[in-house]
């Protein structure tokens, strides 16, 4: 195989017998779906779990019982749809007409109508709405007001306990807070989606996670040092920040946050973790059939253990649901469901 | 709506205190002829490790501060444990998974409806797998107790009963609206923030990392001192076990180190309780800037104003590391050596 220049070499040695992978229009590897026949499964039950949790005209409740729709699940669930049915479906458009009445003037998607500061769910309607046409005025103001809005920052006080640089902006949970590490790979994601992966701000987003990562590997919240003392990674601040990376820096340059992420994934069993730990690996090291059957074994013991936490958030089955649809990543499933119009999984 | 669920709220709270006075009665104040003692009453209780009985002990504790079976019987009670992360050898970051078990035993021995166990970590998005590394998961299906991630919660607005932050309104998550109690069960730690962090600073956790973020940082832009004040103004505990059986000393909540202490303090005026634990960390709690602003208005916290219980304060004192780097805690050294803590 040709290598992967931002592959690092435990990446490497796991994907010695896959083909190259041609760059996609966002610089993700638009790779055809293996198709595995357990994560095959695995998706048309998801999909048919969260389909259970939607209402008809496209919102989605938050766990089972619920009397009223959320926006996290509403949009997760149609992040799922776009990827497993691809932009022409009908529960797809219906999912993503179900964002744009969320949608704000301004473009954000909030939260909640009483919280409009809380404008991460922009990010995955962004991504939920790729290749949509009805949606793509709704996408295009999403966009814009990513592009306009960012987290607070400021010159950092030298006598600061912070080991960070504060000038780097990115983006915030809330509005008016700092730039957190999790947000703005939300945002580096839709806006790669989006094309804008060379717009300054997304540049700067890059720097700044650069900036937060831990020198031992992996990143958290978005705080590497305080004090002096190097603070502790977790996995799914992890996952989803190299999720946003793939494609952008050499694996010198993130070696030690790509080794600890292949250590953890393997023993993860709860969905939001496993999710986008998942997803980062296939966005590093597109899987193949080893990994494939892998990914499977770990969501059928992740989903065996719902039970005991009496079901799990819609949000977090969407995640798993993209995870097992998504071979090569995020960026890639949104991308060849574009150029297919379907997903390969879908039964 | 949101006024059904204060004026709820303040009427267990009165249930409680109406205990209260009823354990003291029972004491035997009444009976030789003197006004019962309203100092509010912290209970200290040694456990020397985690694979001691902790249900007895904390039964006797509950007791002594007014927490009996009559009280209890048919209530809905919500366990807050302290679940920050998780680390390989770092099991002083969050209240111990036998602590909560044995809180939730008593409780049901008195005869609580259902306990029930949330959380909402700050710096974890995923609660789930923090509840598995720390072992609080099995102890929750052990006990068949249910949990709810707090930060994930759907939210009600409510007013911000403290206002000694800008926030007007804050927003709590559900299920403190289908409650009856509020139980704190913090852990006996220093911060590097606040100074210390303990049965008020617990309740962070309460408010959801969907509408403050991850870390809360809408309360740290608030002011982090006049939040954990608005907060417990505002959610107003029924009461608070902290678990003092190891904690952590240094450079916390999370990078500091384990501190054998072996006690659980308990009370239900949570001010009295974070007095009580300070001391027995060799702090003096003025210089923790959120106690002494409750002081006087939530609760007190000099030591005469608090009727201590059980274990003596000064028999289970055991001095915590402080760093002198970290503002919060040179404060607290400063007045160390002024004042013969």
């Amino acid at each position: 195989m040709s290598a992967n220049p931002v592959m690092t070499d435990v990446a490497r040695e796991r994907s010695s017998a896959l083909p190259a992978a041609p760059a996609g229009p966002d610089g993700a590897a638009a790779v055809k779906r293996a198709g595995d026949p357990q994560l095959a499964e695995i998706a048309t039950e998801l999909g048919a779990a969260l389909a259970r949790r939607m209402h008809p005209d496209g919102s989605a409740l938050a766990r089972p019982g619920d009397s009223e729709p959320a926006v996290d699940a509403t949009v997760w669930s149609a992040l799922a749809l776009r990827v497993s049915g691809g932009p022409a479906a009908p529960e797809t458009l219906a999912a993503a007409q179900a964002i744009a009445r969320l949608q704000s003037d301004d473009g954000r998607v909030s939260i909640s109508p009483l919280h409009p500061g809380g404008y991460s769910p922009t990010s995955i309607s962004v991504l939920a709405w790729h290749g949509v046409p009805e949606l793509a005025p709704a996408r295009k103001r999403a966009i814009d007001f990513l592009l306009t809005h960012s987290g607070d920052h400021f010159l950092r006080d030298p006598a600061s306990p912070l080991g960070m640089d504060t000038t780097l902006a990115g983006w915030p949970w809330i509005d008016r807070t700092f730039s957190w590490a999790e947000p703005t790979a939300l945002a580096l994601l839709a806006l790669a989606a989006a094309g804008e992966s060379e717009h300054p701000r997304a540049q700067m987003g890059r720097a700044m996670l650069i900036d937060r990562q831990i020198a031992g590997g992996g990143w958290n919240y978005g705080n590497a040092e305080v004090f002096g003392t190097e603070l502790r990674p977790a996995p799914e601040s992890t996952g989803l920040v190299l999720c946003a990376l793939a494609g952008h820096f050499p694996a010198a340059k993130l070696d030690a946050s790509l080794a600890y992420l292949g250590k953890e994934t393997t023993a993860l069993r709860t969905p939001l973790a496993l999710g986008w730990c998942s997803l980062a690996m296939a966005a590093w090291n597109p899987r193949r059939g080893e990994q494939e059957a892998g990914l499977a074994l770990a969501i059928r013991e992740t989903l065996a253990r719902e039970a005991r936490y009496g079901g799990y958030e819609t949000a977090d089955l969407a995640l798993l649901s993209v995870a097992a649809q998504a071979p090569a990543g995020l960026l890639a499933a949104l991308a060849s469901t574009q150029q297919s119009g379907r997903s390969g999984r879908r039964p | 709506m949101k006024r059904e669920w204060l004026v709820e709220r303040r009427f267990s709270r009165r249930e409680l205190l109406a205990g209260g006075a009823m354990a003291a009665i029972a004491s035997g104040a009444a009976l030789i002829g003197c006004r019962p003692d309203r100092r509010p009453r912290v209970a200290v209780a040694r456990a020397a490790s985690y694979s001691v009985d902790l249900e007895p002990i904390l039964r006797r504790a509950f007791t002594e501060i007014g927490i009996t079976p009559g009280a209890v019987a048919g209530k809905r009670i919500l366990l807050k444990p302290n679940l920050v992360e998780t680390a390989t050898g770092a099991g002083h970051i969050n209240t111990h998974p036998e602590v909560v078990r044995a809180v939730a035993k008593a409780l049901r021995a008195f005869g609580a409806a259902e306990v029930l166990v949330g959380e909402g970590p700050g710096h974890r998005r995923d609660t789930l797998l923090v509840l598995e590394e720390s072992g609080l998961a099995q102890v929750l299906v052990d006990e068949k107790l249910r949990f709810v991630d707090l930060n994930r919660q759907r939210g009600f607005a409510v007013a911000n009963a403290g206002r000694r932050s800008g926030l007007v309104r804050l927003t709590l998550p559900v299920v403190l609206s289908e409650v009856d109690w509020i139980v704190s069960l913090a852990k006996l730690k220093t911060h590097h923030w606040a100074g210390a962090t303990l049965a008020m600073k617990n309740l962070f956790g309460i408010m959801p990392g969907s509408y403050y973020g991850w870390p809360k940082n809408v309360l740290h832009y608030a002011g982090l001192q006049e939040s954990i004040l608005d907060i417990n103004a505002t959610v107003r505990p029924q009461f608070a076990v902290i678990d003092g059986i190891v904690g952590m000393e240094g450079d916390g909540p999370i990078m500091g180190t384990a501190k054998t202490a072996g006690v659980v303090i308990v009370g239900s005026n949570l001010p009295a309780v974070d007095a009580s634990a300070a001391r027995v960390m060799g702090i003096d709690p003025r210089g923790i800037r959120y106690l002494a602003a409750a002081d006087g208005w939530l609760g007190p916290i000099a030591e005469d104003a608090i009727l201590q219980v059980g274990e003596t304060l000064a028999s289970v004192r055991t001095p915590f590391e402080l760093v002198a780097k970290i503002p919060a805690q040179k404060a607290l050294l400063d007045r160390q050596s002024g004042a013969g803590y």
